[in-house]
């Protein structure tokens, strides 16, 4: 197993507040919502259960020195690995009792081809019929055809959440963990707003 | 190449930003020692990030100090990566090479002669490049063949097309033997190189319509007189921010252990800028546009 120090990125003489930052930040960077459809999801999962079994050795560890530290670290208890939960879709087309759950479970295991040449043989085309199109798309990088494959499941099945976060994702809505310390220079202009105006005030008297 | 992936240097620490030229100096080094002096020629911004990328598993390069021809007096600093560098520089003369047999197949026959003259200059280092990287030439040529066509089809799939010139770029670290490090670099590949297909398509849509040319936005979108409207730019604006979006997960589970800032600079920063500089027409005089950052930066430094 790895030090698991060097997985959370920090030094061994790291106070317990440092660990649980740098342990807070990797799960973040990490969340199964960062990887959603994305077919790197096993690698991250894969990162998640090696950041949190470095972080319950440092607490175990810790915890048997001091007595003190309480071990909590991130549940991934209902995380299935970015994967799908194999609902009970089924589009009894009766060709051999081929459903959604089969196409999905295709998905999850990367066999894309697989899981689309099921869904050409579907009779008939609903809202979930183009959710999977979307996601084979999505899965392949063909973010074009998966917008609107999900735009159309959307307007299919309007109370959907699952189609909508799809949506949302493919529309760039959600941005990965990392980009949000690249949006800074909206918080600077902000920030230069906010000076702007302190000098304004002190400049009109505001400081008397 | 094209040169769309490229840092924001405005934005870029000191050391960084010589790091970036140590792996430009390198990659031109790599290609003089591999194909000789005239492949030096060959080297680009987008190759760069290919040695970044691939030498981010090391903590660090050794710098050596090497002649440069573009450079009378004094040597330039030269990131020095063994096997890494050999492959990025036969990457480098493939793609290259093909693009040049490309451009012969879609000139006529009088524009295509300074093309076939050059393919015929590179026909040794192409034969030496594709003999160290026989899979990946002969994926480039049946990727290219797939790409022609779809352009004889006037395909209106921006995806398909794209696709085909995108997995031949995720296709350059396919020699790498760890999934943990082969599988996400693929995946900023792909993405990487549908940003380049999709800026390069953008970006001659003008010319395109004019010649009436294929173009898979033209088909796409039917932009009026060579330009799409606010909302197709907006549209297409998502799409690259997608493909960011999906190259910067990626790029979160390597094992990075050396450029991470660079890196970050190139997705996360460089493509929307170059994105938008295209959009606006302003990378058509793109050495204008980047020596005016740079110019910039020196007056900052």
């Amino acid at each position: 197993m790895k030090d698991p120090y060097e997985v959370l990125g920090v030094s061994r003489t790291a106070s317990d507040s440092e660990i649980k930052t740098a342990y807070r930040e990797l799960v973040k960077k990490y969340h199964p919502d960062n990887y959603a459809n994305n077919p790197l999801a096993d690698l991250a999962s894969e990162k998640m259960k090696e950041v949190n079994e470095a972080y319950d050795a440092i607490t175990r560890t810790r915890g048997s020195q001091s007595g003190s530290y309480q071990n909590g670290s991130y549940q991934s208890s209902g995380y299935q690995s970015g994967g799908y939960q194999s609902g009970s879709y089924s589009y009894g087309g009766g060709n051999g009792g081929a459903s959604y759950a089969q196409v999905r479970a295709y998905i999850n295991a990367n066999q894309l081809d697989a899981a689309e040449s099921i869904l050409n043989t579907a009779p008939n085309r609903d809202g979930e019929w183009y959710y999977l199109k979307g996601t084979i798309a999505y899965r392949r990088g063909w973010l074009d055809e998966a917008r609107q494959h999900y735009q159309t499941a959307c307007a299919m099945v309007p109370s959907n959440f699952e189609y909508q976060n799809a949506l949302r994702t493919v529309q760039g809505g959600y941005t990965p963990y990392r980009q949000t310390n690249y949006q800074r220079s909206d918080m600077d202009e902000a920030c230069n707003l906010c000076n702007a105006l302190l000098c304004l005030n002190c400049l009109c008297g505001g400081c008397r | 190449m094209f040169g769309y992936v490229r840092p924001r240097r405005d934005l870029l620490a000191k050391d960084a930003f010589a790091a970036y030229h140590a792996a430009y100096c390198g990659l031109c080094h790599a290609l003089g020692k591999h194909y000789g002096f005239r492949a030096r020629f060959l080297v680009n911004y987008d190759m760069t990030f290919l040695a970044l990328l691939r030498a981010s598993a090391r903590e660090s390069c050794p710098v050596k100090h090497c002649w440069c021809p573009a450079r009378v007096f004094g040597r330039k600093a030269c990131s020095i990566d063994g096997q890494n560098d050999a492959v990025t520089a036969a990457c480098t003369v493939i793609l290259c090479y093909e693009k040049l047999r490309d451009n012969v197949r879609d000139e006529s026959v009088l524009r295509a002669l300074p093309y076939r003259l050059l393919c015929w200059l590179f026909r040794r280092a192409y034969r030496k490049a594709s003999r160290r990287l026989p899979d990946f030439a002969a994926l480039c040529v049946r990727q290219l063949s797939a790409l022609h066509e779809l352009e004889q089809q006037a395909s209106p799939s921006i995806d398909a097309t794209a696709d085909a010139f995108a997995r031949i770029v995720s296709a350059c670290v396919g020699d790498l033997q760890d999934p943990a490090l082969r599988r996400p670099m693929e995946q900023i590949l792909y993405h990487t190189g549908r940003f380049l297909y999709l800026a390069d398509a953008l970006d001659d849509l003008q010319e395109d319509c004019r010649k009436d040319a294929y173009n898979p936005l033209r088909y796409r979108f039917s932009p009026s007189s060579g330009a799409l409207s606010a909302a197709d730019l907006d549209y297409l604006t998502q799409l690259t921010d997608s493909s960011v979006n999906l190259a910067g997960a990626a790029l979160e589970l390597l094992p990075l252990a050396s450029n991470r800032q660079l890196l970050e600079n190139m997705i996360f920063l460089g493509f929307p800028a170059v994105f938008s500089a295209v959009k606006s027409g302003k990378f058509q005089a793109r050495e204008l546009f980047w020596k005016k950052e740079i110019r910039k930066r020196t007056i900052q430094e």
